[in-house]
């Protein structure tokens, strides 16, 4: 077996061991109980689930993001970054070709997500209240993540990063169930049930309404 | 310091709460530290123990060593630790004295991470091991015993309210008047507080409507929930829900008060396994809706002042009333100036989560209040109007604390003198 091969058996590895540990989670999760809910709704939970996986994700819509719009807008690249990089690792894998008109553009967004993925740990570190809250978790889970996206950006400029690109996606994807990076499954649940809070308790109508004074 | 009793219930405690729901709030946060503004304790104070993230973590390390295979097979990666007494002990005091259950972290995470469900699992923990203030223990406790004996105290409850309906005939003029208790077949049975300030301006706007009302012999304040005690809170909700179905009324509608409104419309159908036959809701909600079925007859002019509102946390973000209030505000004062932020963006006043009962703490919150003390300031209101009986003690002792110069009143305050000022009857609310 060639070591280009080789690297490209250990991606397709990781990647089932990656699915087969979220459907795990979700399992265990969904093994627990939901909590039933009697209260007479003021609203409708399916507007709320609508909302709070759309408009309500929206940099404009919360406080926090409209103050911090530079660092939001820095995690939604990274992850923009994330879909595309995971997108290109599958279709090397199945050998589809990527358009020539899109490799370039995949290579920038994937690229621009490792530098926000690298820029966030250096946010991290240097800044006092992440840090503190920060585990070594987040830690490798961000440098795995900017890593893979770093060679699926160079793979796409030049093909022999394509081993480099296999094995960062095997190391990121065989840690990704037990560490942070599972949160991709949770953040269904999260804002899920908080959606379910926002339209059964008629928070959110067609549109979260918020009046500002003079 | 270990003390295994104590590790062992609060664990019992945990595995019985862990739902989908909690499960996923310990799963969730990346720790991405911007809920850290959100939280007034930080905007007033800001400093690690004060970011929500930071706070929900000390519950999330003792889990992931118990929970987590990193967390049990190498839990420095994820900051896993073993629980004892001693740490334990500090989870308390954060959930209680640092922690108002507001909300308002969660609207503004962009996973929406519930740590106030993360909080209120820390104090079913902490009543559970016996380590929950004990002034809330007790309040919730006396509430039990009052509906297990109601025969002890109703007998002075309706002399009570014969005297204050007298003083009802005399407000508004009206011989017919009435404060009706345990009328049976009302449409509406209203749950008050303790205190004629939450009996008066709703009978005034109920006998102006002409509503079918009756007046609950309990209170609606329920301690169980600040203590994250289902069966307590259960126990003090048993006495409304039942006497509502006794009477076999329509509707139930709760006094100005935040959390009893949230517990009685939200959680107490779930506390019982049931749809109640009868619709509850907060007065709040009744009384827009009667100024918008044109049933009150309102002058703006009886409260000339510029006023402002407080949301109460648990009334915006928790039962998703913040137009209602505004629709009454529209209908009774001249000069409505809104806080920025308001409506569900709100700040908490600080007193939430029943902090309002806990002497101890006094100090921290008048700290945490300081975010909204400049909100009312900057609005130059000589009111602050407020639906929630809590929200409203903690911005009276922030008027103090601040040097406001304002005044703090219930919306139904401010719709009953409008009613009265009508009928040029003598103000109330002076």
């Amino acid at each position: 077996m060639s070591w280009f091969d080789f690297s490209k058996l250990v991606a397709v590895t990781s990647l089932i061991f990656f699915g087969g540990g979220l459907i795990y989670h979700y399992y265990k999760t969904k093994q627990l109980r939901f909590p039933a809910d009697f209260a007479r709704p003021k609203g409708s939970y399916k507007i709320g689930v609508i909302y709070s996986f759309t408009i309500g994700m929206m940099p404009w819509v919360k406080e926090s993001t409209r103050k911090h719009w530079i660092a939001y807008l820095r995690g939604v690249i990274f992850h923009i970054g994330i879909f595309i990089g995971i997108a290109v690792l599958i279709l090397n894998l199945v050998r589809v070709n990527i358009n020539s008109s899109f490799v370039k553009l995949f290579a920038i967004i994937v690229g621009l997500g490792a530098i926000m993925g690298f820029s966030g740990i250096f946010m991290r570190i240097f800044e006092k209240n992440l840090r503190k809250i920060s585990t070594l978790d987040d830690f490798i889970s961000v440098l795995l993540v900017s890593l893979f996206l770093t060679f699926v950006a160079l793979s796409l400029v030049n093909l022999k990063f394509s081993s480099l690109m296999y094995f960062t996606s095997g190391l990121t994807f065989f840690y990704a169930p037990v560490g942070k990076i599972k949160h991709c499954l949770y953040f269904f649940f999260s804002r899920f049930f908080f959606g379910i809070h926002l339209g059964r308790r008629g928070i959110v109508h067609k549109y979260t309404e918020v009046l500002y004074g003079e | 310091m270990a003390n295994n009793g104590v590790v062992n219930k609060v664990f019992e405690v945990l595995e019985k709460q862990l739902n989908q729901p909690l499960k996923t709030a310990l799963e969730v946060c990346a720790r991405c530290g911007i809920c850290a503004e959100s939280c007034h304790y930080y905007v007033s104070e800001p400093k690690l123990e004060h970011v929500p993230a930071y706070r929900a973590e000390q519950l999330r390390k003792i889990y992931r060593r118990k929970y987590n295979f990193l967390g049990k097979h190498f839990p420095s990666i994820v900051n896993a630790e073993e629980l004892d007494e001693g740490k334990f002990d500090k989870l308390v005091e954060m959930a209680f004295s640092e922690c108002t259950l507001c909300r308002r972290c969660t609207f503004n995470c962009p996973l929406g991470v519930d740590t106030p469900l993360v909080m209120r699992t820390i104090r079913a923990m902490a009543t559970a091991a016996g380590k929950a203030p004990e002034i809330l223990v007790m309040l919730a406790d006396s509430a039990i015993a009052k509906g297990e004996n109601p025969e002890i105290f109703k007998e002075m409850f309706i002399q009570q309210i014969s005297e204050l309906e007298k003083e009802l005939k005399e407000l508004t003029g009206n011989p017919h008047a009435t404060i009706p208790v345990e009328k049976e077949g009302a449409r509406v049975l209203y749950v008050g507080l303790a205190g004629a300030h939450t009996i008066i301006p709703p009978a005034v706007i109920f006998n102006e409507v002409g509503e079918d009302w009756t007046l609950s012999i309990y209170e609606a304040a329920n301690y169980g929930v600040f203590l994250g005690d289902v069966e307590r809170a259960r126990k003090i909700a048993k006495r409304i829900i039942d006497e509502a179905k006794k009477l076999k009324v329509q509707e139930v509608v709760i006094a100005e008060c935040g959390h009893a409104c949230a517990a009685l419309v939200w959680d107490a159908p779930n506390w019982f396994g049931e749809t109640f036959p009868f619709r509850i809701r907060s007065i709040v909600e009744l009384v827009a809706e009667y100024i918008q079925k044109g049933k009150l007859n309102l002058d703006p002019e009886a409260n000339p002042e510029p006023v402002t509102y407080h949301d109460s946390c648990n009334l915006a973000r928790t039962g998703g009333i913040f137009k209602e209030p505004r629709v009454i505000l529209e209908a009774v004062v001249k000069d409505f100036r809104e806080m920025n932020p308001n409506g569900i963006e709100n700040y908490c006043c600080g007193g939430g989560g029943g902090l309002v009962a806990l002497p101890e703490y006094y100090e921290k919150r008048m700290k945490a209040g300081k975010p909204k003390a400049e909100q009312i300031r900057k609005t130059g209101a000589k009111i602050v109007a407020a639906a929630c009986e809590n929200c409203k003690l903690q911005l009276g002792d922030l008027n103090n604390y601040y040097n406001l110069g304002v005044e703090v009143k219930g919306l139904v305050d401010l719709v009953a003198n409008a009613i009265l000022y009508k009928k040029k009857a003598k103000v109330i609310l002076s």
